[in-house]
Formats: C-alpha cells, sequence, structure tokens
C-alpha cells in the first residue's frame, strides 16, 4: 500500500494534482484553468408531428428548432478565470392552442395555426475565483427573445473539508423576467407582464473509496408574478409558486471494461400539486486513449397539477390544459461519442424523447398534446495549449 | 414521511465511506467521474426538459427563464 514515505517524483506530481481534486466539481475543477478552451455545439431539435387523431384538423407539425452554442473559458490571473456563453436558437412551427371535447366525447388538441417564429439569443457570463479549498463565482444571463426578456444573477461557491472527502456547496440566485407576448394568429391573455424567480440550493459531495463518489443537494424556488402562459386559451395559473428539489448523484469507476457508471435522481415537489421523479443513467466507456463513448437513458415521470384537466373548467379560479402540466411519463435514449484529436475534440449527439401516460407512476388523464422529439448535437472544443 | 427517510439515506451514505489519501484520487479525476461531463450539453438538455416538463431544476439554482413552448 502506497503511502507518504515512499513516494517516488511522479506519485508525488500526481498527489499534488489530486490535492486540489474536489469532492464536488461544478462545470470545473476547484483548480483555475490554465489555458484558453473553445467550444461550440450545433443543435438540431425535431418534434414528431401532432396525430391527426388527437387533434381537430388533421395532423399538425410541431417545433423544429435550431441551436448554436459557444463556449469561452480563459485564464485570467493565477487564481482567477472568466467563462462567456452564448446560445441562439431559432424555432418555427406551431404549439397547442387548447384542448377541446370532440363528438365521442373524448379530448382533442386544437393547435395554434400559422406557424410561430421566434429567435431567442441568451448571454452568459460567469467570473470565477479559486481559493485554497474551493472556488467562489458570479454568473449574469440575459435572455432575449421577440415577446420574453430575461436578467438572471446567480452566486454560488464550494469548500472542501480539511481532509478533501467532503465538499460543501451553495448557490443563491434571483432573475426578472419581463413577458410581452406576440400578437399574432392566436389572441394572448395578456398584453405585458413579468414574473420575479428566487432560489437557493445546498449540496454536499463525499468521496465513497478510491473510485466511487456520491452527492446530495437540496434546492427551494420561489416563482411570483405572470406564471400563466400567454398563448394558450384556457389557463390561468396561481400568481405564486413554490418548488423543492432534493437530488442525489453517483459516479462508479469500474478498472474493468475501464468505464463509469454515472447515476443520477431528483425528486420535484410544489405547492401546485406537481411531484415527479427523474432518474438519469449513463456509462461513461473509455477506447483506446481518445474516445469515448457514452450511451445514457433518463426516465421520468409526473403527477398533474391541482388545476390542471384536459377541458378546462373555466369557471374556476385556476385552470390549465397545458400537457406539461398533465401527468405522463417519458423516456429518453440516447448515445454520445466523443473524440479528442490532439488540442481538438470533436463530440456528436443523438436522443429520442418518448412520452405516454401509461408510463408514468401518477395517475391521470392522458392528454392528447404530449410530445415526442428527435435531437441531434454536433460540437468541436479546441483547447490553446 | 420521504423527507427523513430522505436524510437518513443521505447520513447513512456520508458515514459508511472509507477514508481516501489524495494520492488515491487519480481514478477519481477522470473525465467519466466528472459531475458534469459536457457543460453546454447538460445545459441544453435542462433546457429543454424544463421546456416540456412541469419540474425543474434541482442541480443548483434555478437562474432566469424563457419564453420556449
Amino acid at each position: 500500500m502506497s503511502g507518504p514515505a515512499d513516494k517516488r517524483p511522479t506519485l508525488l506530481a500526481l498527489t499534488s494534482s489530486a490535492l486540489l481534486l474536489p469532492a464536488y466539481q461544478g462545470v470545473r475543477a476547484d483548480a483555475a484553468p490554465e489555458f484558453i478552451e473553445l467550444g461550440m455545439r450545433y443543435s438540431k431539435y425535431e418534434e414528431d408531428n401532432t396525430q391527426g387523431s388527437k387533434t381537430f384538423g388533421g395532423s399538425s407539425q410541431r417545433y423544429d428548432i435550431d441551436a448554436a452554442q459557444f463556449h469561452l473559458l480563459a485564464p485570467v490571473a493565477d487564481n482567477w478565470a472568466v467563462a462567456v456563453d452564448v446560445q441562439w436558437e431559432d424555432m418555427s412551427g406551431a404549439s397547442p392552442w387548447f384542448v377541446g371535447q370532440s363528438l365521442d366525447g373524448g379530448p382533442k388538441v386544437i393547435m395554434s395555426g400559422a406557424s410561430i417564429e421566434d429567435t431567442r439569443t441568451e448571454v452568459s457570463v460567469t467570473t470565477r475565483y479559486y481559493y485554497d479549498r474551493g472556488n467562489a463565482g458570479l454568473n449574469y444571463v440575459r435572455s432575449k427573445e421577440d415577446d420574453y426578456d430575461s436578467n438572471a444573477i446567480a452566486l454560488d461557491g464550494s469548500f472542501n473539508s480539511a481532509d478533501g472527502m467532503t465538499t460543501y456547496s451553495g448557490a443563491i440566485s434571483t432573475s426578472r423576467d419581463d413577458i410581452e407576448p406576440t400578437q399574432g394568429s392566436v389572441p394572448t391573455n395578456t398584453l405585458k407582464n413579468d414574473k420575479d424567480i428566487s432560489s437557493a440550493w445546498i449540496g454536499v459531495s463525499r468521496i465513497v473509496s478510491k473510485n466511487a463518489i456520491v452527492r446530495f443537494g437540496l434546492a427551494y424556488t420561489y416563482r411570483e408574478g405572470f406564471l400563466t402562459d400567454p398563448y394558450k386559451k384556457n389557463d390561468k395559473r396561481p400568481g405564486e409558486r413554490n418548488e423543492w428539489a432534493f437530488s442525489t448523484g453517483y459516479r462508479h469507476y469500474f478498472f474493468w471494461p475501464d468505464g463509469a457508471l454515472q447515476a443520477d435522481y431528483r425528486y420535484f415537489d410544489d405547492d401546485w400539486g406537481v411531484a415527479s421523479h427523474t432518474l438519469n443513467l449513463a456509462w461513461h466507456q473509455n477506447l483506446w486513449r481518445d474516445t469515448q463513448l457514452i450511451p445514457f437513458a433518463r426516465y421520468y415521470s409526473q403527477g398533474e397539477a391541482d388545476f390542471f384537466a384536459n377541458i378546462a373548467d373555466t369557471d374556476k379560479r385556476y385552470y390549465a390544459d397545458d400537457y406539461r402540466l398533465s401527468s405522463f411519463g417519458a423516456v429518453t435514449v440516447g448515445l454520445r461519442v466523443r473524440q479528442q484529436i490532439g488540442n481538438w475534440a470533436i463530440t456528436a449527439v443523438g436522443e429520442r424523447y418518448e412520452t405516454d401516460e401509461s408510463w408514468g407512476v401518477y395517475s391521470g388523464d392522458e392528454s392528447p398534446a404530449l410530445v415526442n422529439y428527435w435531437r441531434y448535437s454536433f460540437g468541436l472544443d479546441y483547447v490553446f495549449r | 414521511m420521504l423527507k427523513p427517510l430522505a436524510c437518513l439515506f443521505v447520513a447513512l451514505c456520508l458515514s459508511g465511506c472509507e477514508t481516501v489519501q489524495p494520492w488515491e484520487r487519480g481514478t477519481l479525476a477522470k473525465p467519466g467521474m466528472q459531475w458534469q461531463t459536457d457543460p453546454m450539453e447538460i445545459s441544453l438538455q435542462a433546457q429543454i426538459n424544463a421546456s416540456k416538463e412541469a419540474s425543474s431544476g434541482g442541480q443548483g439554482a434555478a437562474g432566469g427563464g424563457c419564453g420556449c413552448n
């Protein structure tokens, strides 16, 4: 068994870097980056058409989105780094407007009709300071769409225990969102409104063994203001929402076959009556020296909001027929491949998301507007070594 | 009922760890052992899921919203 007394120079080098390794790692480890890093991703997101049997007016096209992401991480001093992230999206298609009752009594969805066109640009700037036993970051995000403007600021920090076995983390954020719906093919339920979001999170992670690590987190989010969807005909939601999320994660490395199991679980609960379970599983397989093959799967199940009904009762104080507030289960399967070539890395991802009311652990009426989609991404990263 | 069970689970997990010396942590630095292996991928997935489902967050503070439908 190795110990401090028999460390060789190479082992000393490893020890030096390992001492910096925190039990909790966010986007980056505790050590400040040494080199400038650049990254870009292009993603194509395509929703399946709504089935003709579930709509009035036959099959209807839903959203297609093209998204481009850019990432820059740069050291600006020994213990200080700045990251800039930019995301641009171009979306077109139709979304569910409301759900009506067909002649046979079943619910059918009415789509928004004419294609909606919108673009979104998000700019995020983070400055991070690294100290002996942790790091702290300050983040500002601006998201701008034709009909939506969001400004958010967040502060986060992490602190390692003296033995480096445990890391305590925390974050707080606040945002102000302004909504001004585009007046177009369907009437909106507000002309101009706003909402505020405040959130706090605490986490602890712990090294379990030489090849396993675990973490736990607890998050609270408070939303206040106009929480209704302005483009839905039958939608009126409470002006406040309190959300709690408990999460846990586990990583385990297996020397054979040189791969790692990644497992994450989240339980979500709020005062609208929504509760959900989310389980993410991934296998990170190393192939040769520079290739990683990462199959992944996600299971999600949510219970419906107290005021959800397929055929909304607009005489009630609050009501919604939005499929996103209904009970359903969703399964995602996908594959991510990463190839390192010198200072370059190429990434490709493909995933399929499917929903069904019967796949959930909560009971409820199946919404005719549930969505399935494909998503493909391609990316390049470069490190200026 | 769930909250006390979750607290007990956390306490059992944290107390049951073996001490791992700094020079024994090389495996923990491997890419597959990170909480976020690809921040841009994680960010996009979280945004898509939040726009299609009623629950979101849990891995940090929530940040701002978007008009994503």
